[in-house]
């Protein structure tokens, strides 16, 4: 830790500011060394979750029969999800009892995600693998209790390790990669996916300003330095729109996919 | 560099504290939709379309409605009309009857009149023809009184010559009859 702190402030005296992969674990700042013990990015996602929280619990505690315009932007992500994403991928006998959980990922994940773009912030609240494991997990639990009861543990296993139509030699191989899929691969590449995602965003965009910033202030020649740091700050711009796609994105993806595997355990109809 | 990697695998390795708030975050945000959020929603959008297909159905009454009350007015109106021409040909036939009574009595008054006044006038002429003959008698007693009384010397001619003039009459008044 110490010496990367040393190289960091080695860079930063010899160049701009860089992020680097300590970022994601800043020091913890309350309750340190216990199990409560909070640092930048649970901070952050304390802070998100409470707006999350206010703002959902505002508009729904107000929500009328004719919605206004927020009301009807919020209406528009429910019926996004309860439509788009769930019926569309499991249909609407089987997806009704999904609904209120992936809405709540898709809200929940896109907010956290958006705090990586909000001023102040500048960190998503999914950018510790923490999180999106723990959404992962939920996703798992509910694909197996799904399993269980539709088809039962047995069957489950057996129609997943050991496909019905493959000749048998062909298990050796299959079934251990299969049962890697159902319990490490799945939960591992939604987190993997949503944290990576926001760790890329957020260097790709830190890095834009740190050396817009580097170029603006810091380069002795301003002839050059304010031409190059202006493309370096349009480029934080762009990324930043791109960033506020990619929070989008990576709900929606967190979502469908979540959806899918939950309706994987189901048998065929 | 070395210590960059170190890191990088420390982004892996979810921390105590972080897995505790994480899970406390995930609980109290999946309570918070599926215990408000989510079904203070769908009420909202069952409500809504409750009144949707509520005033749907309120449309559909009222047009149901109106068509009956159109049915109900134009079987009214056919009703009428049936009646307007009943109560016309009943007209109808009544005045052509009250005409053909009039008619009926009339030609029987006509008939009763003349025959009443044939009868009148066959009674005055008897009346007449009695007066005449009994004048005609006394005008020929006195004109033969008269004759009697000028010419009396020929009796016997005088009196063939009466006989003869009533006869005469009495023939006249035969033919007549």
């Amino acid at each position: 830790m110490i010496e990367a702190v040393g190289a960091n402030m080695l860079l930063a005296s010899s160049g701009p500011d860089l992020p680097g992969v300590n970022d994601f674990l800043p020091p913890e700042i309350l309750f340190q060394g216990t199990p409560f013990a909070i640092n930048r990015i649970i901070l952050i996602r304390l802070v998100a979750t409470v707006v999350l929280l206010v703002v959902l619990g505002i508009t729904a505690a107000r929500a009328k029969l004719i919605p206004g315009r927020w009301q009807g932007l919020v209406e528009y992500g429910i019926e996004f999800v309860r439509n788009n994403v769930v019926y569309e991928t499991m249909g609407e006998l089987r997806g009704r009892r999904y609904v209120p959980m992936i809405t709540t990922l898709f809200f929940t994940i896109f907010v956290f995600n958006l705090f990586g773009i909000i001023p102040g912030a500048n960190m998503a609240a999914t950018a510790t693998v923490t999180m999106p494991l723990v959404f992962a997990i939920w996703v798992l639990i509910q694909y197996w209790i799904a399993a269980v009861r539709e088809k039962g543990l047995w069957h489950y296993i057996r129609d997943e390790c050991f496909t019905p139509g493959v000749p048998w030699p062909i298990y050796i191989l299959l079934a251990p990669i299969q049962l890697l899929e159902l319990l490490i691969v799945r939960p591992a590449s939604l987190t993997i996916r949503l944290f990576a995602n926001m760790i890329s965003g957020h260097l790709v965009l830190a890095t834009c300003l740190a050396f817009a910033q580097y170029w603006f202030i810091e380069a002795a020649n301003k002839f050059v330095g304010i031409p190059v740091g202006g493309l370096w700050f349009v480029g934080g711009f762009v990324m930043t729109l791109f960033e506020a796609f990619i929070a989008f994105l990576q709900a929606y993806v967190f979502a469908i996919l979540a959806t899918v595997y939950i309706n994987l355990s189901y048998p065929d109809e | 560099m070395v210590t960059l990697a170190d890191g990088g695998i420390d982004l892996f390795i979810p921390k105590v504290y972080d897995i505790v708030w994480s899970l406390i975050i995930l609980v109290i945000v999946a309570l918070f939709f599926y215990k408000f959020f989510m079904p203070k929603f769908n009420s909202i959008f069952d409500e809504r379309a409750e009144k949707i297909e509520g005033n749907i159905d309120k449309a559909k009454k009222a047009r149901s409605d109106a068509d009956a009350a159109k049915k109900k007015y134009e079987d009214q109106l056919n009703q009428a009309r049936v009646d307007a021409s009943k109560i016309t040909d009943d007209a109808r036939t009544e005045a052509t009857k009250i005409i053909s009574d009039a008619h009926t009595r009339a030609d029987k008054e006509a008939e009763q009149i003349t025959a009443n006044a044939q009868r009148s006038i066959a009674s005055q002429q008897q009346q007449a023809m009695v007066s005449l003959k009994s004048e005609v008698g006394t005008l020929a007693t006195a004109l033969a009184g008269k004759i009697l009384g000028s010419k009396l010397q020929d009796s016997d001619v005088q009196t063939n010559m009466l006989d003869d003039m009533i006869d005469d009459l009495d023939k006249k008044m035969d033919s007549t009859k």
